[in-house]
Parts: structure tokens; sequence; C-alpha cells
């Protein structure tokens, strides 16, 4: 049957002011139905009251914000992450009476706070053995991972908490700190799996061959080469890190101070990332052109560039992703040379 | 006001049925609903808002609204709550760390009231890489038995990626939908 005419036909790809359009006109019908939360003040419209109130919570969280490059930078942070959950919870509370575009403004307000708040937490950091660049200035104040309401910044690399991850390993490397993995998917049986890489710490990984399915989560200052990818690599909490990889569909959340050399047949995506660099792909072994051409993955799209981040949904460019200038870029990286070993660690 | 009561006017001219199709972002949706309507797969993009396809299924006209599932945008699936007809729940049976995650989606979204009256068909999805786990353990993990008493529900193992268990997936959804909106045939 033929579609029918009055319906919009989006095509998935294209179009995402399109998108965006159709988003704001739906969320319109459920903002007007639902039962708002009273305001504190009686003769302000509950739209006035929230403005003011987010305000004065935007106020108090920039300027812990600023506060964090001075002495006290720790009780800073917390302040600053305090006052950014404040505003998380105005918008929840007033999401209902909120205009569309009041709340995707809230929405994109609170979210740049967040990013600006993972910097200067990282800023804080110690530095590591494969810091790439080095922003790290005070490394007095070891930052504590409790002030800020997102994940544990530092992962326990000999103990991963029991999960279902643990219970039912697939294939990968988990949990090891300043260990150099080599895995040739080619030799073993492994091509139509998934591949996890989880909780390593300054580790350097070489995957060659092809896999089915990539799941990166909690990486911090590794360095990763990725032969070819048929589905798509799916990267979870990484920071301080360097990723050559080529896949369909490239998936990036949260990562900070991350640079990425990507060859992607569709746009790559980033979630809740600051900080983050894009770049062609540059990894070369014996056999690599046979192993992308398998996958689909012979053709440079160009894709590597077209980045869509869904906490900048604005035509301008967001300020959480950029290139990597040419001048710093890694030259092609040859890894013919690296052969699997027993046990690396 | 648009969309939605245009849908609703031409609804019931012809056996349409609206099929929504959700999940955590990276499950597979699009690929499902590109694979079943026999368009090509190899370029898809995340979905940054929805996919709308009218499909011909047997005698049947499939609205079927795919809705993008990664984090930022799930507040928005509500929106798409209205009138449906059949809720598709998309797996990723490989990723299994997120499959607390996933849990806590679903049984949030069958909280909600306007989705009380459709059934519900959950993919076990890509099945065709080794290692992912089987329906059954999907079932499981997902607690899907509380459902048993209050919904019409089912879980299928299939791969967008070979087009195996897609057909029969849509087949159980279609003729329990059907059965309950089109009785009179
Ligand atoms: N091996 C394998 N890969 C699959 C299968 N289904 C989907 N994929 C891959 O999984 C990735 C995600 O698929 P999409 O269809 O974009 O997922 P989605 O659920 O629409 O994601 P969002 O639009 O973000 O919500 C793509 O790279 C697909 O190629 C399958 O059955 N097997
Ligand atoms: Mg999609």
């Amino acid at each position: 049957m033929e579609p029918e005419p009055d319906q919009p036909k989006v095509a998935a790809g294209g179009g995402h002011r399109k998108h965006l359009a159709m988003l704001e006109r739906l969320s319109k019908r459920s903002s007007s139905s639902a039962g708002a939360p009273p305001s504190d003040s009686s003769d302000a419209s509950p739209v006035e009251a929230f403005l003011s109130r987010f305000a004065g919570a935007k106020l108090a969280a920039e300027s812990a914000l600023s506060a964090c490059r001075s002495d006290d930078a720790t009780a800073s942070l917390a302040a600053a992450a305090a006052a950014i959950d404040n505003i998380d919870r105005l918008i929840a509370e007033a999401s209902h009476a909120l205009p569309p575009y009041e709340l995707r403004a809230a929405l994109a307000t609170a979210a740049d706070l967040r990013a600006a708040h993972r910097v200067a937490a990282s800023e804080l950091r110690p530095k590591k053995s494969f810091s790439f660049r080095n922003k790290s200035r005070n490394l007095k104040n070891p930052p504590q991972d409790h002030v800020t309401a997102s994940p544990p910044q530092q992962p326990p690399p000999e103990q991963p908490k029991p999960s279902l991850d643990a219970i039912l390993p697939g294939f990968g490397f988990r949990g090891k700190n300043g260990a150099t993995f080599v895995k040739d998917l080619r030799v073993s049986n492994d091509k139509d799996g998934d591949f996890t890489l989880a909780d390593l710490v300054s580790c350097e990984v070489y995957l060659k061959g092809k896999c089915r399915a990539l799941y990166i989560h909690k990486l911090r200052d590794c360095r990763v080469f990725v032969g070819a990818v048929l589905g798509s690599v799916l990267i979870e909490d990484v920071q301080g890190c360097i990723f050559v990889m080529a896949a369909h569909q490239i998936r990036i959340h949260e990562a900070r101070v991350t640079d990425f050399y990507l060859r992607v047949r569709s746009r790559p995506i980033i979630e809740d990332c600051s900080g983050v660099r894009f770049a062609p792909y540059v990894l070369n072994y014996e056999g690599i052109e046979e192993d992308l051409k398998d996958s689909g993955l012979q053709e440079e799209t160009g894709n590597w560039a077209n980045v869509d981040d869904f906490k900048w949904l604005k035509a301008m460019q967001s300020p959480n992703w950029c290139l990597v200038p040419e001048e710093e870029r890694l030259q092609t990286v040859n890894i013919s040379e690296f052969h699997e070993q027993e046990d690396d660690s | 006001m648009g969309l939605l009561s245009i849908i609703r006017k031409i609804k019931r001219k012809e056996k349409e049925m609206r099929i929504l199709m959700v999940g955590l972002d990276n499950s597979g949706k699009t690929t499902i609903v590109l694979k079943i309507n026999g368009e090509d797969t190899s370029v898809i993009s995340p979905t940054l808002g929805f996919n709308i396809k009218t499909i011909k299924y047997h005698k049947y006209s499939l609205n079927i609204w795919d809705v993008g599932g990664q984090k930022t945008i799930r507040s928005y699936w509500r929106n798409y709550f209205e009138q449906t007809d059949g809720l598709v729940w998309v797996v990723d049976s490989s990723d299994i760390r997120r499959l607390d995650d996933c849990r806590a989606e679903l049984h949030n979204l069958l909280k909600e009231e306007r989705l009380a009256g459709a059934s519900l068909l959950v993919f076990a999805n890509k099945q065709d890489i080794q290692g992912a786990l089987k329906p059954a353990e999907i079932a499981k993990v997902l607690n899907l038995e509380v459902m048993n008493s209050s919904r019409h529900w089912k879980i299928v193992g299939c791969s967008a990626y070979t087009g195996e268990g897609l057909l029969e997936g849509f087949d159980w959804l279609v003729q329990d939908v059907a059965s309950r909106i089109y009785v009179l045939d």
C-alpha cells in the first residue's frame, strides 16, 4: 500500500529540523493537559514563577562553578553539583506547565552546567600516564566521587562489582590496570560474536578482525584500536582515551576529553559528552582492507565529522565536540606486528 | 491540531492498526522496521525524533511509529501513547549490562494508563550474535510474567540482521490486536 500522503514520512538520517519541529508540536499537546504544581507566588503565572526560580538556581550553580578555580575546589564542586541537582528538580517539577521552548531552553542550560561541572571535575583529577592533553593543573586535591550525581569516576579495576556482566561474561577484556591486550578475532571463532571492554585503566587494546557488536564501558586513559564492527559500537563513560575504530554505527555516551578516529557509515552520535574530538580512521594491519570490505566499511563516507549531539539540538555548533586539528592528528597506526599473547597482565 | 487527529480520522476506515515501537537506544527498532518493509538496512543513523511507516500487512494497514530510544529523548515517548493498539518493545539481547535499565524503562512504560489496552510484543533482537541471551532468559530478566493476568504479551527471538523471527512476531501481534478491535470479521 502507498504511504498516506498527509502523513509525514521522515527518512532515517535526514530532516532533523523537521523532526524537531514535530517534537515541539507534539510536546505542546502534553503540556496543556497536565496538572502543574502550584507556584509559590500567587500573582505570577507558573511560567514566570519558574523562570525566576530557575534564574536564581542558575546563578548559584554558575558562581559555585567559577569558585572551583579557587582553593577549596572540592567543596565548590560539591556545591555546584547540588545547585545543578536543584535545577534539575525545578525543571522536573515545572515540566508539565512549561511551554516547549522554555522547557528545551531550561534543559539545555542544565545540560551545559552539567558539562561545565564535569570539565571542572576532570580538571581536578590526578594526571595519569596516558594523559594526552595536560589540562590538569591542580593535582593537590584528589576529587571525591560522591560530590557529583554522575557515576563514580574511578573504576575499581581489581574487583568489578558482581553484576549480570560478571555472571555471564561474553568475549572481552575487563577489570585491568596498565595492561596491553591484543586479540585477533580472525584466528579465534568469535567473528560472529560481540566484544566487550569494561573497567580498564591505562590499558592499550588492539583488536584485529571483525565482530558484530562492540560494547565499551568505563575506560580511563586507554588507547583502543579496532578493526571492523559490522553493527554498532556503544560507548559509555570514558575519559582521557583515544579510540580508533570502524563501524556501521557509533554511539558515544558520557565521554570526556577523548579523541575518536572513526570510519562510520552513519552519523556518529554523542550524548552527555564534553571535550570530545573527532578525526578520520588511521588504523592499518595486514588484511585490514579485507576486513573492512567484508563489513561494508571500505568506503570513506566522511561521516566521522558529521557528529550529532543529542544534548545540543540546535543549528549552532555544539560546544561539546570539535575536530582534532590536522597538525595534532595521529599518523597511520600500523599494528601488523602485534600478536596475541597468553596473558598480558 | 494536526497529526494525531488526522490519524484518528483515517483510522478504522480501512483496518488500520497503530503500532508503537520503543526500547533502549541501539536495540534495533529502526533496523527491524526497515527490514520488515524490505528496505535497505545498510545505512541507519540513530533516530533523532521518530519515523513513521505505513505498511500493508495481510489485510491490515499498520501505522508503525518508530521512536528514538536515546536517553535524552525517552521523555518524549509519552507523546506517542495515544491510540496505540500494539506495543513492540525491542531488546538488544547481547547488551547484557543494560538489561537492568531495559527492565526499568519497560515497567515504567507499562504503568502508563493510555497503553493499558495494548498488546505487547517483546522482540529479543540480535539473536544472530553469539552470546546473545535467549528469549526465555530475557523474559526472566525483564520479569515479564508479572503481566500474565493483566495483558496479552509474547516474547519472540529475532534478528533484524537475518530477518529471522520478525514475521512470527508481527503475525502474533497483528492477530492479537485484530481479535480485539475487529471482532466482527
Ligand atoms: N548483529 C545484529 N545487529 C543488529 C541487529 N539489529 C540491529 N542491529 C544493529 O544495531 C545497531 C542499532 O540499530 P538501530 O536500528 O539503529 O537501533 P534503534 O533501536 O533504532 O536505536 P535508536 O534509534 O537510537 O533508538 C545498528 O548498528 C544495527 O546494524 C541484529 O538483529 N543483529
Ligand atoms: Mg532508531
